[in-house]
């Protein structure tokens, strides 16, 4: 019996160890912000406040993935009737695009913690590459639930014009400077 | 010249007007045909310059810019063929029915079906009152089209105020259209009455543009549901002024006016009902 079992476990070691955790993105502390030039006079800043994701991630074998998930419609400035047009045909055209995706395709290491992700953003029906840079990458047991939680920040810009995004062009900025902290635990 | 495209202002009021009238003036007499051709060939361009040369993805908007475009073109083409289609009313409205599946249906099917149900029963009754009105300018060259420019118009107008521009610039653009025509019009003396066969095709255009845009207006972005009631009327108010005069021009006014004062009133009526301050 115990060589069975030994045996078993011998035969299951190899594929624990290139299988990567699953882990949920925490909305609660997940935060994508976005940052794009005003009229050439200042920088205008607005966020999304529902995203959801999961993710792969075994910093051992140098694996991880993401998806994440930001509902369109809810983009936010700090101004309503801005935020209207926004979610408007003219911008994100939110009612026929609910969503915004972002998939990764592959990953770039720094040692032991994350440098790049990249994949495919997918915007009002488009798909572009997009490479996120992992500016801060933490991992450990969280003080309150207990769970093994990682936590990322990344950075990346995106042209809208890429995405069919016209409107107001060039008085409102083409490039978006995005901004991304993410947190997930452990399932 | 590039950079002038590009401004709203050209591509949705003063190119498709100059177009439009340029067209119809150049044509000797303003047929059915010829003012469907000035029309087709000013929202055309200017719906290329505001949406650009590219269908996809194909957004609803994008799909809206077809149908117009198709409706204008079939209609130009086929003029005899469709005022001499017995089922040419049934048709239209079939034609109207398949648009509008086309366009909403993908934010449709998202919905529950009592939503559904709700939606569906208030894009045909839109339809129907559209229909309703222009049967009352039908036989008034000039109520007909002062009453299509006012609508649209509003539509444009309103459809702006409400929060998007892309929509209401591709109204604007074909009420600026229908007024350089117009204007041919009251220039040259001849405008497409809508009597017998030919009304469901003259009126097309307007009621087609009415339908699919404002409604996309409010399903897309955020214009009440009950701002298009007051627009959607505007023939019938029109029809109501007696347009007597032996001056083109001032039939033209005369017909005009009353729809023009609805159209201002609900496009300030849903701008003042949001924010003064647009957030730019």
């Amino acid at each position: 019996m115990k060589k069975y079992l030994i045996a078993a476990v011998l035969t299951t070691l190899p594929v624990n160890a290139v299988l990567a955790d699953n882990y949920t993105i925490d909305s609660t502390h997940t935060y994508v912000s976005f940052a794009v030039n005003h009229l050439g006079f200042s920088t205008m800043r607005g966020k999304f406040n529902q995203q959801s994701g999961s993710m792969q991630f075994d910093p051992s074998a140098k694996k991880a993935s993401v998806t994440l998930e930001i509902e369109a419609a809810s983009i936010d400035t700090g101004h309503e009737k801005r935020d209207a047009h926004l979610r408007s045909p003219d911008f994100l055209n939110a009612v026929e695009n609910p969503t915004i995706s972002f998939e990764s395709t592959g990953v770039t290491w720094n040692g032991a913690k994350l440098a790049t992700v990249s994949g495919n953003l997918t915007m009002l029906g488009v798909s572009k590459p997009v490479t996120l840079q992992v500016t801060s990458m933490n991992c450990g047991e969280h003080p309150f639930n207990k769970k093994w939680t990682c936590g990322f920040d990344a950075t990346g810009s995106i042209k809208r014009t890429d995405f069919g995004v016209n409107y107001g062009m060039p008085a409102i900025g083409e490039v978006l400077d995005l901004q991304i902290e993410v947190e997930a635990a452990r399932n | 010249m590039e950079s002038l495209l590009t401004r709203p202002e050209i591509q949705s009021a003063v190119l498709p007007f100059v177009i439009a009238l340029a067209l119809a003036l150049g044509l000797r007499r303003l047929t059915t045909t010829a003012w469907l051709w000035a029309l087709f060939t000013a929202f055309t361009v200017s719906a290329l310059l505001i949406n650009g040369f590219t269908l996809t993805p194909l957004t609803g908007t994008r799909k809206i810019i077809l149908l117009l475009g198709a409706a204008l073109l079939s209609a130009a083409l086929l003029p005899g063929v469709l005022s001499k289609l017995r089922l040419q009313r049934p048709f239209i409205d079939l034609f109207c029915l398949l648009a509008l599946a086309w366009v909403f249906w993908v934010v449709l099917a998202r919905m529950p079906s009592e939503q559904i149900a709700i939606h569906a029963a208030g894009f045909i009754t839109l339809l129907v009152i559209l229909q309703q009105s222009f049967e009352r300018v039908s036989g008034n060259p000039a109520q007909l089209h002062g009453a299509g420019l006012s609508l649209l118009l509003g539509v444009g107008l309103s459809a702006t105020a409400a929060a998007s521009a892309l929509l209401g610039q591709l109204a604007l653009a074909l009420a600026a259209a229908s007024g350089g025509a117009y204007l041919a019009w009251v220039i040259a003396g001849s405008a497409p009455s809508a009597t017998g066969g030919k009304q469901p095709v003259v009126t097309l255009p307007y009621l087609l543009a009415a339908l699919l845009l404002g409604l996309a207006s409010v399903v897309f972005a955020r214009l009440p549901w009950y701002a298009l009631i007051p627009l959607a009327l505007i023939p019938l108010v029109v029809s109501l002024v007696p347009v007597k005069s032996e001056s083109r021009f001032a039939r033209a006014l005369l017909a005009s006016l009353p729809g023009l004062v609805i159209a201002l009133a609900v496009a300030f009526w849903v701008w003042q009902s949001g924010s003064s301050d647009s957030g730019y």
